[in-house]
């Protein structure tokens, strides 16, 4: 199993994607969902193979890579989990039509390692076989590209059930397209104040073009300062954040700066939305917090030429995102409805299994 | 235009403050009638308009005269002179281009307490114009550094105050005085430590006795000033820090934020006097970063002060020696300096307590201080991080307020806008300056395009507009920098929050440490003193 190796015409294709990942060219969150999506599909196309089990290894060697070229960046894991997905149920759906013995009820195969099962039903196909294999599969990636494309539509709808007239929402992603397209769906039925969080120092010009944007709508927009959360958060109604990855405990990942601002709204007493499309959950726990988080450019925080800081400051530190515990958080909006955070574990099932939690 | 401007009573500048005096006599007429003067006209004529429409019908002779006279002498006021219509066209039309968020729309903005402050500045002394410049720029800033300025302009104010004829000293100074703090205002409203020394120092003139001569009375308020300021701020502080320093342990990590006078000298004498090695965390804030204010004074300290003492003591001359002249941000005192934005569960895990600076104690238990101070709070009490306070007595008010909102002070939004990479705190012109450029630059832009009438040239300038627009994104500048032709966009910048009680584990003063819920104790002792 393990024997597989990835041929040089597969290399060469993930060779530009590993690179733009590593460089950070291919940025914000959705790109590079659907990069991965369509690098998954050049490559089962590409590849060659007997057995269909042949193609999840490959599928799983890539996936390590992607994720190695990007380690932060949870998404590139979940899209590579989901292609598994389509392809595992591909096998199932066709062992069922194929053999008449009897699928194995989940109760004995509890008992039996993953191996055995796997090796049981192994078995080479035909040319035939395999080429139809491919292009089932291929068409349930595009199914997945197609859901990701449209992602905001299905998040949008609900905003108009989430908004009533007048409310002072606050936002402290602005780097969040998906809260903006959120935003705008929902002034075309509601009016409503939208306060916005400068997020100093690594999203501030995003932050000032997002508020442009959302003032363009004709929605009364106020920016405040990071520090004025704790002063305002007793007149807003709703706090709104976007979200880079939710994990399988209800947790999230999201900017830097957002932690508190869901804190002190817990604190309040004031109700919680994250905003997340579905590719965004992914089947992993957050045993530790500090793990996923990415640090960036403390030269944002205190400037380099400033050489008597940078002599006597024994550290500076200028993470870029926010591990949020899944109790600050009262519901998530993805594209398939909204779900309490104790719930996305039952959504992650539906769309991951389990076997390909670990990808090496 | 440019003239009255600049030399007109708006501008603040001190050494164009000096001369006014010998100026004002001559325009000693044309003062007659200021600017509030012709407000209040205006209003008291629109009341009695009102009136007389609420009683349609029956106008009585006498209050028909009243309006005949007051506009009468309105039209005199308008007429008076050219140089009062010049200076009303430097005002600021408050209504027309700047909006407060509907949330704060009751807070008074920089814009009018400039529009509301009356043109004295003749009879204002150049130490409170200079000091005035100085609070409006944030050269100045925190509660005790501006008291304590205050104080010591004041006492060049009373030391050069002439009593005028026909009245005593106990009466006339504390109008004399009204009108500097007056003027004061204008840059930024009073602290509430200001607050309370002014009525400290009313009373004391009150109690003046008129036996005493003129400069006996001068001599006397000056003193008095200075064991205020020793009293109230220098022993107080040293009271509170010996009382604090108990908190810091060796190898401890301590969480400061922003600039507090008081939490700086606490850090000094913990390295300096105790020889303490601790971590220190500094959050800090936009838009005036006060965190790097106190990093800098830190790292700004060095070990001299007790080289003497070294080097009697022979066996660490070689260890310490080389240490005496190093700042002690590199020896005894680790900082780490983040953003409020950074301050999430991995720095907060162990740090043992956090210490805050004040603006005011409520009554209501609660802190008034910059705001930031009630998001730390709020995170370290969850943590179970105990909060600490250091606040003079000087600083406690018989207020209470229960939210942020009702009552703070609106700081000019451009803060936020100039600069937004820079990570410095804003460079400020003074107000009139700052109108004076506008103002210039509206008449250009009108100017050059009632010459340009051109379409290609329009154009033209269009394009240079937008790639000049490119530009200034790239140099830092913001792409909401013209909010205000923006018609939805609202910036708020306040400069206070309000930390609940019970988010403070101990509020520590010159008079003993205590639990918030006895500030109105202190308040009632305090009073009685």
């Amino acid at each position: 199993m393990s024997s597989t190796t990835i041929s040089p015409e597969i290399l060469s294709l993930i060779d530009p994607v590993v690179s733009g990942l590593k460089r950070h060219q291919i940025v914000g969150d959705k790109v590079i969902a659907l990069a991965i999506c369509h690098l998954l599909m050049k490559v089962i196309s590409a590849a060659r193979w007997t057995n269909p089990y042949d193609l999840i290894n490959i599928i799983r060697k890539v996936g390590t890579i992607l994720h190695t070229a990007y380690p932060r960046k949870i998404i590139t894991g979940n899209i590579v989990r989901r292609v598994l997905a389509i392809i595992r149920d591909e096998i199932e759906t066709e062992n069922s039509n194929n053999d008449n013995t009897p699928m194995m009820s989940s109760m004995f195969s509890l008992l039996s390692t993953n191996s055995n099962t796997s090796h049981k039903v192994q078995h080479n196909q035909s040319k035939k076989q395999s080429s139809d294999f491919r292009s089932v599969v291929i068409e349930g990636i595009r199914d997945l590209i197609d859901e990701i494309a449209n992602v905001n539509e299905g998040i949008e709808t609900m905003s108009v059930d989430l908004i009533h007239d007048n409310e002072i929402l606050l936002t402290p992603t602005p780097t969040s397209e998906t809260v903006l397209q959120f935003l705008i769906k929902a002034r075309a039925k509601r009016k409503f104040t939208v306060l916005v969080t400068e997020s100093f120092p690594n999203d501030i010009n995003t932050a000032h073009n997002f508020v442009k944007k959302l003032a363009d709508h004709k929605i009364e927009t106020i920016l405040i300062p990071d520090t004025t959360v704790f002063a305002v958060m007793s007149r807003v109604g709703k706090v709104i954040i976007g979200s880079s990855a939710v994990f399988a405990n209800g947790g999230c990942i999201s900017n830097s700066g957002v932690a508190h601002v869901v804190e002190c709204a817990k604190e309040h007493k004031t109700p919680v939305f994250a905003l997340a499309g579905l590719f965004k959950l992914s089947p992993l726990y957050p045993f530790n917090g500090d793990d996923l988080i990415e640090v960036g450019n403390s030269g944002k925080v205190l400037n380099y030429d400033d050489f008597k800081f940078v002599e006597n400051v024994e550290l500076v530190t200028n993470p870029l995102d926010n591990y949020i515990p899944p109790e600050h958080i009262d519901i998530y909006i993805t594209n398939v409805g909204g779900f309490a955070p104790s719930f996305i574990y039952r959504i992650v099932l539906d769309n991951y299994k389990t076997e390909d939690n670990k990808l090496e | 235009m440019s003239e009255a401007a600049v030399s007109g009573p708006k501008a603040p500048v001190p050494e164009k403050g000096k001369p006014v005096g010998d100026a004002a006599p001559a325009d000693g007429e044309n003062k007659g009638l200021s600017n509030k003067e012709l407000k209040e006209l205006k209003k008291k004529e629109k009341a009695a308009k009102r009136a007389a429409e609420k009683e349609a019908k029956g106008i009585t002779p006498e209050q028909q005269q009243k309006i005949a006279e007051q506009k009468i002498e309105k039209k005199q006021a308008t007429t008076s002179t050219k140089l009062k219509k010049q200076l009303n066209q430097t005002l600021i039309k408050v209504e027309d281009k700047n909006r407060i968020p509907s949330l704060f729309s009751h807070l008074e903005t920089r814009e009018q307490r400039n529009a509301s402050s009356p043109s004295i500045s003749h009879i204002v002394h150049p130490a409170i114009l200079a000091l005035t410049l100085k609070y409006s720029s944030y050269k100045i800033v925190g509660s005790t550094s501006r008291l304590k300025n205050m104080l010591e302009a004041f006492k060049v104010v009373i030391a050069d105050y002439q009593t005028p004829a026909n009245t005593t000293l106990t009466r006339h100074l504390t109008g004399h005085l009204s009108i500097q703090i007056e003027y004061l205002k204008t840059a930024r409203p009073l602290s509430v430590s200001m607050g309370n020394a002014i009525r400290w120092l009313k009373q004391e003139i009150s109690h003046i006795s008129i036996d005493i001569t003129e400069n006996q009375a001068k001599e006397f308020l000056v003193s008095k000033i200075d064991d205020f300021i020793k009293e109230k701020i220098d022993f107080s502080d040293q009271v509170i820090i010996e009382n604090a320093s108990q908190h810091i342990t060796n190898n401890c990590t301590i969480l400061t934020y922003g600039h507090s006078q008081v939490l700086e000298e606490l850090f000094k004498y913990c390295v300096l006097e105790q020889n303490k090695t601790f971590n220190l965390i500094i959050v800090d804030s936009r838009p005036l970063f006060e965190g790097k204010k106190l990093l800098t004074n830190l790292a700004n300290t060095n070990f001299t002060q007790d080289q003497d003492e070294l080097e009697s003591d022979l066996e660490s001359i070689s260890s310490r020696g080389i240490r005496s002249c190093r700042p002690i941000t590199q020896s005894n005192l680790k900082i780490h300096y983040v953003l409020i934005n950074s301050i999430s569960t991995t720095i907060l895990e162990d740090v043992d307590y956090v210490f805050l600076g004040a603006h005011a104690m409520l009554s209501n238990g609660r802190l008034y201080a910059r705001v930031g101070t009630a998001l730390i709070a709020m995170m370290c009490h969850t943590r179970n991080i105990p909060v600490l306070t250091c606040c003079e007595s000087v600083k406690f008010s018989d207020k209470v307020q229960l939210d942020s909102v009702t009552t703070n002070e609106l700081a000019d939004v451009d803060d936020l806008l100039q600069n937004i990479n820079s990570k410095k705190p804003p460079q400020k012109k003074s107000f009139a300056l700052e109108q004076f450029i506008k103002q210039c630059e509206e008449q250009k832009k009108s100017e050059s395009e009632a010459n340009n009438k051109n379409k290609q040239q329009q154009q033209q300038q269009q394009k240079k507009a937008e790639a000049a627009a490119q530009e200034a994104i790239a140099d830092g500048e913001s792409p909401i920098k013209n909010w205000r032709d923006i018609p939805n966009l609202n910036i708020l910048n306040i400069m206070y929050d309000l930390t609940p009680p019970e988010y403070i584990k101990k509020v520590i003063t010159e008079l003993g440490s205590l639990p918030p819920s006895s500030v109105p104790v202190i308040l009632r002792e305090y009073k009685n003193t």
